[in-house]
């Protein structure tokens, strides 16, 4: 079985700032790879290196064993790829449902018109439970809205391959769990994704593996359970002293 | 709009209902009117006067693909015009081309102008954009000063239009006045097609947020370069008939970035991005400089000016938004906008 994607010692630099350096990872069809770690990780820019908005310095990316090293967005889109941005990208002057029917009129599984489309639209607007406000503008949403509309705009797109850009955040713990379910049924469905989270508790609940992240480089990579006791892990998010007390604790509860 | 019939609503983006068959019956009976106005009303100078609102509403129509649709501000508009112009002169004057001939071909180097700068020049934005584009058309106009063995340079070229010499016979006013009045209706059937098609959406997608456009899977540079294309093909049309029109042509007329800054204005006022935003544009700014023309003789061009500023700081979107904007609000108010810019 060929991965859906592989990415092979991916780096960036910005001038003397390795943003990304040395990662690779390879994700099968149907799992969920989480992608956590500090501010400044560099999470967001090893997106945007996959999709295209980034070309690497180093490295190679390959989705479904066609070496799409940097290649341009829409190219990428091609190879059944759609992605979201942290900072969420609405096209303010058209209608929630235009914005959705967007995603649905190109790329390699677009919609034969833009009737088509449309309704296309609606069917991923009801299914993120944005269907009762399809005619409003982007600009009046909430938070959580925002992103639903987000995520819409890439699903509409009918991706094999779906990453996730922190789609969670600023969300209440209820509009949590329904990002969570749907996010599982896509799983389910035999979607790929990589998952970019803060939320680590969210995150370890449905990924496949975890990738974790400091300073460009991989820190840790494993099994959600594995990478949670890890001490590198706890140090890079609670400090070293943290750590040393956690040890220590551990220890004490070895001896007794 | 309410939520049962989002929820219910798999037809097109956007519905046809009442409103859009009374706004076809409109156009209809405009068209008629157009079209007979001729014949029984208007005198020969009235023509030449409707003539030039028509090529002005073409001009604005092509403006409004790339400056509205896609977003991209071009002030370089005009090099289409002269270069559609150039052309057809040239074939006319140099080579006999008969006029029907010369204008698909003026159109082409058009096409295939907007094309070879569009790959370049399309990759800047906004500011850079402007100035690039800008730029071309006045390095352009030196070109054509410059190559005087072939364009005349700055004494201008005629088109043999009268007598013998004449390869195709000279039209007149009423002629121009249809020629004008078709290019005005095939360039706003042009952009009413592409509003309501994917590669319209695709355009407002790229002004709105290219980097997301693209992560759509919009090819933005191919998209781009096809509304620039067709910018060209429609503004150097114009170009064609005008020189025809005006029998001797000068690089400076043909390539003055007034007629650059007119296009930008009217589509604008009017509404860049919409169908009929540069229709209305082009008909009331072409009225009104006429108008002032011929009772402010000295002043003309300063009240013309002074009107637009107003126009721009009272409708910053445009007469077709606010309009729309007051009929879902049901008031008018042109201080909104003043308070929302704080101005």
């Amino acid at each position: 079985m060929t991965a859906v994607l592989e990415v092979e010692q991916l780096g960036r630099r910005f001038g003397g700032l390795a943003a990304v350096s040395d990662v690779s990872f390879s994700l099968e069809e149907a799992m969920v790879l989480g992608v956590i770690g500090p501010n400044g990780a560099g999470k967001s820019t090893l997106i945007n290196l996959i999709t295209g908005h980034l070309k690497p310095s180093t490295g190679r990316v390959v989705v479904d064993g066609r070496d799409v090293t940097g290649a341009r967005p829409w190219a990428i889109a091609d190879a059944r790829v759609a992605r979201t941005f942290q900072i969420v990208k609405p096209f303010r002057d058209l209608t929630v449902r235009e914005n959705v029917a967007i995603g649905a009129m190109f790329g390699p599984s677009r919609a034969g018109s833009t009737r088509e489309a449309s309704a296309r639209a609606a069917e991923v607007l009801e299914r993120v439970g944005l269907a009762d406000k399809a005619d409003a503008e982007p600009g009046g949403l909430s938070v959580a809205d925002a992103r639903r509309l987000e995520l819409a705009k890439a699903l509409a797109m009918r991706p094999r391959l779906l990453l996730l850009d922190e789609v969670m955040a600023g969300l209440r713990p209820r509009e949590i769990e329904g990002a969570l379910e749907l996010i599982r049924s896509l799983k389910d469905e035999g979607m790929t994704l990589l998952v970019v989270e803060h939320v680590m508790k969210a995150i370890l609940s449905i990924s496949d593996s975890v990738l974790v992240m400091h300073e460009g480089s991989e820190l840790v990579h494993g099994k959600p359970q594995e990478v949670m006791e890890d001490e590198r892990v706890i140090e890079a998010y609670l400090g070293a002293r943290y750590a040393k007390r956690m040890r220590a604790q551990r220890e004490r509860a070895g001896d007794a | 709009m309410t939520s049962a019939s989002s929820a219910t609503a798999p037809v097109g983006l956007r519905a046809v209902g009442p409103r859009q068959l009374i706004a076809g019956a409109l156009v209809l009976g405009g068209l008629v009117v157009l079209v007979l106005l001729p014949q029984y009303f208007l005198l020969s100078s009235e023509q030449r006067t409707l003539a030039g609102v028509f090529m002005f509403v073409a001009l604005a129509q092509g403006w409004n693909l790339i400056g509205g649709f896609a977003g991209y501000p071009s002030f370089g508009n005009v090099v289409f015009f002269g270069l559609g112009g150039y052309t057809t002169a040239i074939l006319m004057a140099k080579s006999g081309v008969p006029f029907w001939v010369a204008l698909p071909i003026s159109a082409v180097v058009g096409v295939v102008f907007a094309v070879l700068v569009g790959l370049p020049v399309l990759r800047l934005r906004g500011h850079y954009f402007a100035i690039a584009t800008l730029g071309v058309a006045e390095g352009m106009r030196e070109v054509v000063v410059n190559l005087d063995g072939l364009t005349g340079g700055n004494s201008g070229i005629t088109v043999p239009a009268v007598g013998a010499e004449a390869v195709t016979s000279y039209p007149g006013n009423t002629g121009f006045y249809f020629y004008f009045l078709g290019l005005a209706l095939l360039a706003t059937a042009v952009v009413w097609q592409v509003s309501r098609s994917r590669f319209g959406y695709g355009l407002r997608a790229i002004a709105q947020d290219e980097e997301a456009a693209a992560a759509a899977g919009i090819n933005t540079t191919r998209l781009k370069v096809a509304a620039f294309a067709l910018a060209g093909l429609l503004t150097a049309l114009a170009g064609s008939i005008y020189a025809f029109q005006q029998v001797t042509i000068y690089p400076a007329r043909l390539f003055s970035v007034d007629i650059t800054v007119l296009m930008v204005v009217m589509a604008v006022i009017g509404g860049s991005g919409t169908v009929i935003g540069p229709v209305i544009g082009a008909v009331a700014l072409q009225f009104l400089s006429e108008w002032l023309r011929t009772h402010y003789t000295d002043l003309h061009t300063f009240i013309f000016g002074a009107i637009i500023v107003v126009a721009v700081v009272l409708l910053p979107m445009g007469i077709v938004s606010f309009t729309r904007e007051s009929i879902a609000q049901r008031r008018i108010s042109l201080l909104d906008t003043v308070r929302a810019y704080r101005l």
